[in-house]
């Protein structure tokens, strides 16, 4: 009994230690980031924790850099790619909500010729690796004028966050009988407000979940930004690349960019956890 | 409240199956009807049906002297008590309750109203303010019901209501839907696979099987009148036995000798006039375990049939005997206090006014 407890204690000590250990290697990458926003240029290349911390590299790239040499690119213009990315990425959620939501419905309530097919398709999307496609769209966008709109880039992102979205939602509209919908016809509702008052509130963790994930997915896209989107529809990570030039690397500048950028995606995550655990752990599972 | 009148149903899904075949049936006013059958039987099509969730492949069905083959759900005026209970997560009792209310803009008052009244009636009071998933069984129950009968229906119907309820509730639920349908008066259908159930609650049962009605009666009618051998199978517990005979000529005396040479059974002038009318080759001899008397091997009366124990079982209030008669076995409901062993001789006795009789061929009642 008593060797139990102690086998007990001692299994919780190394657990906890090792989730510690993880927690410290997973989390480090973001330590360093923050660390190096916070350096100047002299002190960039060390390894040392402890220096004078500045937000010079905040304020160049939040307000212009007053020393900016010839050559450089002036990287003031970060307050609009954090506003591209927030457009880019919140209307590209948006549609894909507006787009998913009956989608999802369909797929799991309504048999038809192809659902499977045409569900397997969807999740298809997410297999194929950007850059597969990335050349010939980018031929069609330009001769489509879609190059470098916040359109084209919402559209484009529909590739990303659409799938998951309809793969969550639909195991959650599966959970609910639809014994719940004919019991409101049978009350007397219109076939939209059910779903506005009975459906919707039930999968609102599911959504929740897969509308932050999409967003995420979103803003930290890389690819289709790059090469579909041009100066004027810049989002916050591929203006991380102007820090490198030919001249000099402003890692540090890039550092407080990266910084500044993941602060949405931190707040939506606090703020809607209580349903991504649940989202995550109850939807996708079944899926 | 009003009069349930289905002429000529048929149900047919897309791909043929044929759900429900040429239904015929009145519900009375006021009545209380038990739809019964296995499942797969065509009832719960027959519900959707009448409720309006399942559109009618042909045939009428009249509420209250009212075509409503066309009408929505909601214009119907009936009211379902789902198996599933189908409350609505997100809202409290009350407003669970108030929903069908809701939607026909009820005033107000008027909601609150009626909505205390039926939770009065089903013992709901205290529980209106919590939501669904707070709920038990039992309470989810009577919110279902609380919720269908808010809203007055003309017709009340009922699917496996009580098939999600441990025994004891069960037998609890049962005694207050029967109070229930006395206290509101409505034309109300019970929908179940469960005769226990039906005979407890309804004052008409209809037996469905295979998408066709098979009878329709009070539990007398279809208990000892059984109209076929699917009836006659179905309703009592245990079941009836089925012994597959021939009829035989033998001087001026008409036997029933089994299939399998196990016993031969001199028929009683009435059996025997009904035997001659049918002029069936082969008959299935019908009758209930509580219906055969267990006689001492020494008896030699002509009906007394000589038998093998299988198994006895002595359940507390009956013994349960299963006999070999021949290669069939017979099943005997005796008295607890028999004491019979394996291998045992016995003679057995139908009661010859319990003996039903059916057209092998056919099925149905001689």
């Amino acid at each position: 009994m008593q060797s139990k407890v102690s086998n007990n204690r001692l299994a919780a000590i190394l657990s906890d230690g090792f989730l510690g250990l993880y927690f410290i290697f997973a989390l480090f990458p973001l330590l360093w980031m923050v660390l190096v926003s916070l350096k100047s240029g002299e002190e960039l290349f060390t390894t040392q924790f402890v220096f004078t911390p500045t937000l010079e590299n905040y304020q160049a790239i939040l307000f212009g850099d007053p020393r900016a040499a010839a050559g450089v690119v002036a990287r003031q213009e970060f307050p609009r790619f954090f506003m591209n990315s927030l457009i880019v990425s919140s209307g590209a959620v948006v549609l894909s909500l507006l787009v998913g939501v009956p989608a999802a419905y369909a797929l799991a309530r309504y048999r038809f010729r192809g659902k499977e097919d045409l569900a397997f398709t969807f999740l298809s999307f997410r297999f194929a690796p950007e850059l597969v496609v990335i050349i010939p769209l980018s031929v069609l966008y330009r001769q489509l004028g879609l190059y470098d709109t916040y359109w084209g880039i919402i559209w484009v992102y529909q590739l990303v966050t659409l799938p998951l979205l309809i793969w969550v939602l639909r195991s959650y509209f599966e959970d609910v009988s639809p014994d719940i919908e004919q019991a409101a016809m049978i009350d007397g509702y219109p076939w939209w407000r059910i779903f506005w008052s009975i459906l919707l509130p039930l999968v609102r963790p599911g959504l929740a979940a897969a509308a932050l994930l999409a967003f995420v997915f979103a803003w930290n896209n890389f690819i289709f930004a790059l090469v579909l989107g041009g100066s004027n529809v810049q989002t916050v990570t591929v203006s991380a690349l102007g820090y490198i030039s030919s001249a000099q690397a402003f890692f540090n500048r890039m550092a407080a960019a990266s910084v500044l950028a993941s602060i949405p995606q931190i707040v939506l995550a606090l703020s809607i956890q209580r349903y991504l655990i649940r989202g995550l752990s109850f939807g996708a599972v079944k899926g | 409240m009003a009069e349930l009148r289905l002429e000529h149903i048929y149900k047919t899904y897309k791909g043929g199956v044929e759900a429900v075949k040429d239904l015929n049936l009145t519900v009375k006013d006021g009545e209380f009807l038990a739809l019964l059958g296995p499942s797969g039987c065509g009832k719960t099509s027959t519900l959707r049906m009448i409720v309006g969730l399942e559109d009618i492949t042909s045939g009428e069905m009249y509420i209250g002297g009212r075509l409503v083959n066309r009408l929505e759900p909601n214009q119907r005026n009936v009211a379902l008590a789902f198996e599933t209970y189908a409350l609505y997560p997100p809202l409290s009792v009350f407003d669970n309750i108030a929903f069908c209310l809701r939607a026909r803009s009820v005033p107000k008052h008027e909601i609150v109203q009626r909505v205390r009244r039926v939770a009065e009636m089903l013992d709901i009071t205290d529980i209106l303010d919590r939501k669904p998933a707070e709920l038990g069984g039992g309470q989810k129950q009577r919110v279902s019901l609380a919720r269908a009968l808010v809203r007055d229906p003309d017709v009340f119907l009922m699917d496996e209501p009580l098939s999600h309820l441990d025994a004891a509730l069960r037998a609890h639920m049962r005694i207050e839907l029967k109070r229930l349908h006395a206290q509101t008066g409505r034309t109300t259908i019970l929908v179940t696979h469960d005769q226990l159930e039906a005979v407890a609650m309804a004052q008409r049962i209809a037996v469905m099987n295979l998408g066709v009605l098979q009878q329709v009666g009070t539990f007398d009618e279809i208990y000892n009148h059984p109209v076929n051998e699917f009836v006659a199978g179905f309703i009592g517990e245990p079941p009836m036995n089925i012994l597959p005979t021939r009829p035989v000529q033998e001087g001026d005396k008409l036997w029933l000798a089994a299939l399998d040479g196990g016993f031969r059974l001199p028929l009683s002038d009435a059996l025997r006039a009904k035997v001659e009318r049918s002029k069936a080759q082969t008959i299935d001899l019908g009758v209930r375990p509580i219906h055969i008397e267990t006689l001492d091997p020494s008896d030699d009366a002509a009906d007394a049939l000589p038998a093998t124990v299988q198994t006895f079982e002595s359940l507390g209030e009956e013994g349960q005997l299963a006999a070999h008669l021949g290669d069939s076995t017979v099943l005997v409901v005796t008295s607890p206090l028999l004491e019979l062993e394996r291998g045992d001789a016995v003679k057995l006795r139908f009661r010859p006014d319990r003996i039903h009789l059916f057209d092998a061929a056919t099925q149905q009642a001689l």
